[in-house]
């Protein structure tokens, strides 16, 4: 098969696939359904905003709620302060981009386990800041979230959801195939190699931060917006964070679907074992984490991948080619360090 | 004008002095080596041309340019490429994508990398390999696969750490030949080794020994062998008695 026709055949399967998304609701039109998908599409975006820096560039961050919760701030404070929804939204996400590259600056130096835990700091420290500031965000009491439709339906945050999906599907796929794709996986795959053939990597791990932060301040200004109300430990909480990272990497961190796919699989799971089991779905959520992370450590779509893939192993002594001629009459000599 | 001068560089690590007072240049298109036991500064050496490390004292010029305190990336720009003595290969990406990699210094079009890619994995006879991942390669791949990356970049000077370490006699001789070839694209060569003298012997124009963090001697790989300071570095002082006699 060619690489060609595989890469239609992938493109009108995702294109058929948000369609059918985009038409559930006219056959779907129970509230609480269309509720549990738009929670799935909305972390499917978030997933697949995540899996920009958590994904490809490998940098492991545990504090998404940063900037999903400045997007649904932003959303709430801009818009009392007079502003347009739609610029409000805007807004929030230029601000998310402030603070991405605030804390890319200072947590970017960090590598590894380092860099995990400063994300997490930062996020913790915005959530104590929104907590601590009763004038400005309301405190722990909360601040009111304007309307982004006209009509209070859920099949316009449904559609909303669906669309920034694509949308954030859409800008993976054109990076992963542009020079800074190759260079945010050279930075993951290590860092050291990627500097030595020019990549920036300070620069290039800052970008996928900000393109990321924008896209999950949408989708927390999104979020905040179907509730109407917002609270700091529900929009900066680490629950947020740790959701987004487990939904791509359930999926398969670095893969194109794998946070769409782990998304449906976790938010859809978690509303069921929410009705069956009631408090004790959190503990079925940890046992499904726990077996993905023994069984399937690079996610559902990365294992799966690599079992299609990479089933043949490469020649080993593929020196086939003549050595060149005058080296033909060498005497090869004792072992090397003999 | 040298394309690269190094001039009375030092290098401290705690109470090491990793590297002492070293200075030499190389010439466009030259072969350098820089061969001395384990432990005489060639990789701490190598740190400070391609700036991953800046000296504490002395200076580094490159085709003009100051790059005593620049970042390694910019050093990749300028035109310094390396490859690792411990091999640093992008081991989830293909082999073709490993030298991409590289080529993108120049080009930001995937096709273009990947042709300009093809061209060095031919040139170093490892196109059979290229759409493997680099993480199922043996060591002799992966160390033709550190220099196709090195070479993707179309670097004025190359700096080979180890290169030819823990292959077999046979293929470290057969990339020797390869290497000797490199002037053709247009490169120079700073090679670092620890004893394969056979490969120094073939490929270099000229050899650079560092002991201890000192250069002790510099010249025409015949006429550094049989100096006895060289002799007395590798072998001991008794030797270097012994042969003299």
């Amino acid at each position: 098969m060619s690489g060609a026709a595989k890469k239609k055949w992938e493109a009108i399967t995702i294109v058929a696939f948000f369609v059918a998304a985009l038409l559930v609701p006219v056959v779907v039109r129970a509230d609480y359904t269309l509720q549990v998908l738009f929670r799935v599409f909305l972390f499917a975006a978030l997933g697949l905003a995540w899996n920009l820096v958590g994904g490809y560039t490998g940098q492991l961050s545990l504090g998404h709620a940063a900037y999903f919760g400045v997007g649904a701030y932003g959303l709430a404070l801009f818009s009392k302060l007079g502003a347009p929804n739609i610029v409000a939204v805007l807004l929030s996400m230029v601000v998310a981009i402030l603070f991405a590259t605030l804390i890319g600056a200072v947590s970017f130096r960090l590598r590894g386990p380092y860099f995990a835990l400063s994300t997490i700091a930062f996020a913790e420290v915005l959530r104590l800041v929104a907590k601590n500031l009763p004038n400005v965000t309301g405190g722990d009491v909360g601040i009111q979230v304007p309307l982004l439709f006209t009509h209070a339906s859920i099949i316009s945050f449904y559609l909303s959801a669906v669309l920034l999906t694509a949308a954030v599907l859409g800008i993976t796929v054109w990076i992963v195939r542009s020079r800074l794709g190759y260079y945010l996986m050279a930075i993951r795959e290590d860092e050291d190699t990627a500097m030595s053939v020019g990549v920036n990597a300070t620069k290039y791990k800052l970008i996928a931060l900000l393109l990321s932060s924008a896209f999950t301040a949408l989708g927390g200004a999104l979020y905040a917006s179907l509730f109407l109300y917002i609270v700091p430990d529900q929009v900066l909480s680490m629950d947020i964070s740790s959701e987004v990272a487990i939904v791509a990497m359930l999926g398969g961190a670095g893969t194109l679907i794998g946070p769409l796919v782990g998304s449906l699989i976790l938010e859809s799971s978690a509303e069921v074992f929410k009705n069956i089991f009631q408090e004790a779905h959190l503990l079925i959520y940890g046992v499904l984490i726990m077996l993905v992370v023994l069984f399937l450590p690079k996610g559902i779509v990365g294992t799966l991948m690599q079992k299609l893939r990479f089933f043949k192993s490469p020649p080993q002594a593929p020196f086939a080619a003549k050595p060149p001629g005058e080296l033909n009459n060498e005497p090869e000599r004792a072992a090397i360090g003999e | 004008m040298a394309l690269l001068e190094v001039k009375n560089i030092s290098k401290r690590f705690g109470g090491l002095l990793a590297i002492n007072d070293v200075s030499f240049s190389v010439g466009e298109k030259e072969m350098a080596f820089v061969v001395g036991p384990n432990g005489a500064g060639k990789t701490t050496l190598f740190n400070l041309i391609c700036s991953v490390f800046h000296p504490d004292r002395g200076s580094i010029v490159f085709n003009g340019n100051d790059i005593s305190t620049i970042s390694p990336d910019r050093a990749a720009k300028l035109g310094i490429g390396r490859t690792f003595q411990i091999v640093k290969p992008l081991r989830n990406l293909t082999v073709l994508e490993n030298v991409m990699l590289g080529a993108f210094l120049h080009t930001s079009s995937p096709a273009k990398a990947a042709a300009e890619a093809v061209k060095v994995l031919k040139f170093l006879e490892m196109d059979s390999a290229m759409h493997f991942p680099a993480r199922g390669l043996g060591l002799p791949m992966l160390k033709r696969l550190e220099i196709a990356r090195a070479i993707a970049t179309q670097p004025k000077l190359i700096l080979l750490d180890e290169v030819v370490a823990g292959l077999p006699t046979s293929e470290a001789l057969r990339l020797a030949g390869l290497l000797k070839r490199l002037p053709e694209w247009g490169i120079s060569a700073v090679g670092g080794v620890e004893h394969v003298m056979q490969v120094v012997m073939k490929v270099a124009d000229r050899v650079i020994v560092l002991d201890h963090g000192s250069l002790i001697a510099e010249g025409t790989p015949q006429e550094v062998v049989h100096r006895p300071e060289v002799i007395e570095a590798y072998l001991g002082a008794k030797y270097r008695k012994l042969i003299h006699e």
